[in-house]
């Protein structure tokens, strides 16, 4: 459906993106995943036919996005970053206007415009004018405007920003639905977003791709971290040797408690390896009860912040970082710490 | 195009703009009707007309400043330039809106004559040729400052230069007037001309060949006709002038000159600067 070729976009100096190349097939989610400044935007621009590329084709349905643009822009609905809305007209005039420009047939407009607002839940708004709405309507005003015309092909630039929860849930199961007779892209920076709503997840940084997959698949790429939270009530010192003998686990790392009189730690250990019956009965030998005893599973954050993070992954260096991070008994303290904070990002 | 041009037309009376310029356009040749025609006795309405044909220097910058230079601002360029309607429909559709508020303003002050037809002998001829000349001077000037306005991202800085422009436009013929005709005086400004374009190409392209073959070959040709035929060059200074005074060519109108190259000159204009606008637009997508 989408196929991109070596795609190149350089701003003098600049390398906006690098050497892009991917495809989404018919009726597939396909999700960017990337820190700010990834390329993301830049990416949907091109495909949508609003800048050019420097390098690389781009072609939708077999039409070069270059040689036919107006083509091209018949089948696709974009919601950029920040959504091209009139201050000046109501939702219902700009819909009507979105509706004109796309070419929907004059007789079949209204209906159309009806049934968008039905599915974006802003058809109590249709006569305020888009200056006087909160950032949530507007955003579905501007998600209403790319699923115009239901086009073939309906890109998404970041659609949930400014969105309250139950907004968002709303967004995600809309764009669920469209997934059945459209394909879609959407960028992100919020993994759960991504990791609930699509098929396939890229993750770009520096304008390169970095990795493809399922997002269910994603953490297979690095194995599993092999690790256990613990919550011990007990003598801290005493817990501590006593994990010390468990020959198994690589690394123990300490961590504030939170309740009087226990201990908190995170132990790892080999990625295959299922150490969770023998601390068990270690500690219960030791009368220091576990309080909490939980696997710790890669998340999509992890795997989001340890890709970006680690320029050694880029040079597909994949095994050995894993290996390095593990071995570090020191340093990687506050590995914790942030992946606390993936969320916010 | 006529979706933008409805859209265009639907958010100058949403918004107060399109009431406030008609009425200010209204407003400011009713002044000048009532003292020339009226309190002067004067049958002949091109005499308002001509004189009031300044308020485009003052209007047409702050009712063009917003056109191209808010879609970039607000970005709502994406929307336009992601849709399947091609860069000539959007200047088209917008000049257009804007011409029709012109337009507007035209077809009500087009029935003083007849108001003043009741009260002695009015001729038309003149009135409605300086009316039509009126409305292609608009035409102009609205081109001009939409061009202007696709240039940059700020209603402020758009609404300055458009308004310098004009400015310069309005003067170039009373410049002209004051201005030598030998053919040495003709000699030095071309060649000042040929370095500002030569410098504007570097600044453009930055290829050092391009702009210094330009001046060699633009200097070479002037130097041979100031050499060969000194007698091309005479007044030819005057004439560039002219032709860069968009008032110049009104006045035909208004002594009732109803001339065909005056007619082509204003379409002229009105296409090039449109033209241009959609170069600006399309450039933005491969810059």
């Amino acid at each position: 459906m989408i196929e991109v070729k070596n795609l190149v976009k350089r701003y003098g100096n600049h390398t906006a993106v690098n050497d892009l190349s991917f495809t989404v097939n018919r009726g597939q989610i396909l999700g960017f995943l990337g820190p700010n400044g990834a390329g993301k935007t830049t990416t949907m621009n091109i495909i949508t036919g609003y800048i050019s590329a420097t390098e690389g084709t781009v072609t939708v349905n077999g039409i070069d996005v270059f040689e036919e643009p107006e083509e091209v822009k018949k089948m696709i609905g974009y919601l950029p970053e920040f959504p091209p809305l009139y201050p000046d007209l109501t939702v219902w005039e700009y819909l009507n206007f979105v509706a004109d420009i796309k070419k929907v047939k004059k007789s079949a407009r209204r209906q159309m415009v009806n049934d968008v607002m039905e599915a974006t839940k802003i058809a109590d708004m249709r006569n305020r004018l888009i200056k006087h709405l909160s950032k949530g309507y507007k955003q579905r005003v501007g998600l209403a405007q790319a699923i115009m015309g239901y086009p073939e092909v309906i890109i998404l630039d970041e659609p949930t920003v400014g969105l309250d929860p139950k907004q968002i849930i709303e967004i995600r199961d809309l764009i669920r639905d469209l997934s059945k007779n459209h394909t879609v892209i959407l960028s992100s920076h919020i993994m759960q977003e991504v990791n609930a709503v699509c098929d396939s997840v890229m993750i770009i940084d520096k304008g390169r791709l970095i990795l493809q997959d399922k997002p269910e698949n994603l953490s297979l790429h690095f194995g599993s971290t092999g690790g256990l939270k613990l919550v011990i009530k007990g003598n801290k010192n005493d817990v501590l040797n006593e994990l010390k003998k468990i020959g198994r686990i690589t690394k123990i790392e300490e961590k504030e408690s939170l309740e009087e009189g226990t201990v908190s730690f995170t132990v790892y250990c080999k990625e295959d390896d299922d150490i969770r019956e023998e601390v068990f009965y270690s500690m219960s030998k030791n009368n220091t009860p576990i309080l909490e005893m939980q696997s710790i599973r890669m998340s999509l954050e992890d795997i989001f912040i340890k890709v970006t993070q680690d320029d050694a992954f880029i040079n597909e260096d994949k095994p050995e970082v894993y290996e390095d991070k593990t071995e570090d008994l020191s340093s990687s303290a506050d590995k914790e710490e942030v992946s606390n904070n993936a969320g916010d990002l | 195009m006529l979706a933008i041009y409805k859209k265009e037309l639907r958010s100058y009376f949403t918004s107060m703009i399109g009431y406030v310029f008609i009425s200010l356009f209204l407003a400011i040749i009713g002044v000048y009707f009532y003292i020339y025609n009226l309190v002067n006795r004067a049958a002949n309405f091109e005499y308002t007309v001509a004189n009031v044909s300044f308020i485009f220097v003052l209007l047409v910058p702050l009712l063009t400043m917003r056109i191209m230079a808010e879609e970039n601002r607000q970005k709502t360029d994406q929307l336009l330039l992601t849709s399947p309607v091609t860069a000539a429909d959007i200047v088209l559709g917008k000049f257009f809106a804007v011409f029709t508020i012109l337009f507007m303003v035209v077809a009500v002050i087009s029935t003083y004559p007849l108001i003043m037809s009741r009260f002695g002998e009015v001729p038309y001829a003149s009135a409605y040729a300086s009316l039509f000349g009126f409305l292609l001077l608009g035409g102009a000037y609205l081109a001009m400052g939409l061009y202007l306005s696709s240039l940059t991202e700020s209603q402020v800085v758009a609404a300055v230069i458009t308004f310098i422009v004009f400015f310069i436009t309005l003067f170039m013929d009373n410049i002209a007037k004051s201005i030598s005709t030998g053919s040495k005086s003709a000699f030095i400004f071309f060649t000042v001309l040929i370095l500002i374009i030569c410098f504007i190409l570097w600044l453009m392209m930055h290829n050092l060949t391009v702009s210094v073959g330009t001046a060699v070959v633009g200097e070479g040709i002037l130097l041979a006709i100031y050499l060969s035929k000194p007698a091309l060059l005479e007044g030819s200074v005057i004439k560039v002038f002219n032709w860069l005074s968009a008032n110049a060519r009104f006045y035909n109108f208004y002594m009732g000159i109803f001339d065909l190259s005056d007619i082509i000159y204003y379409l002229s204009i009105i296409i090039i600067f449109l033209f241009l606008s959609i170069q600006v637009i399309k450039k933005k997508r491969w810059s």
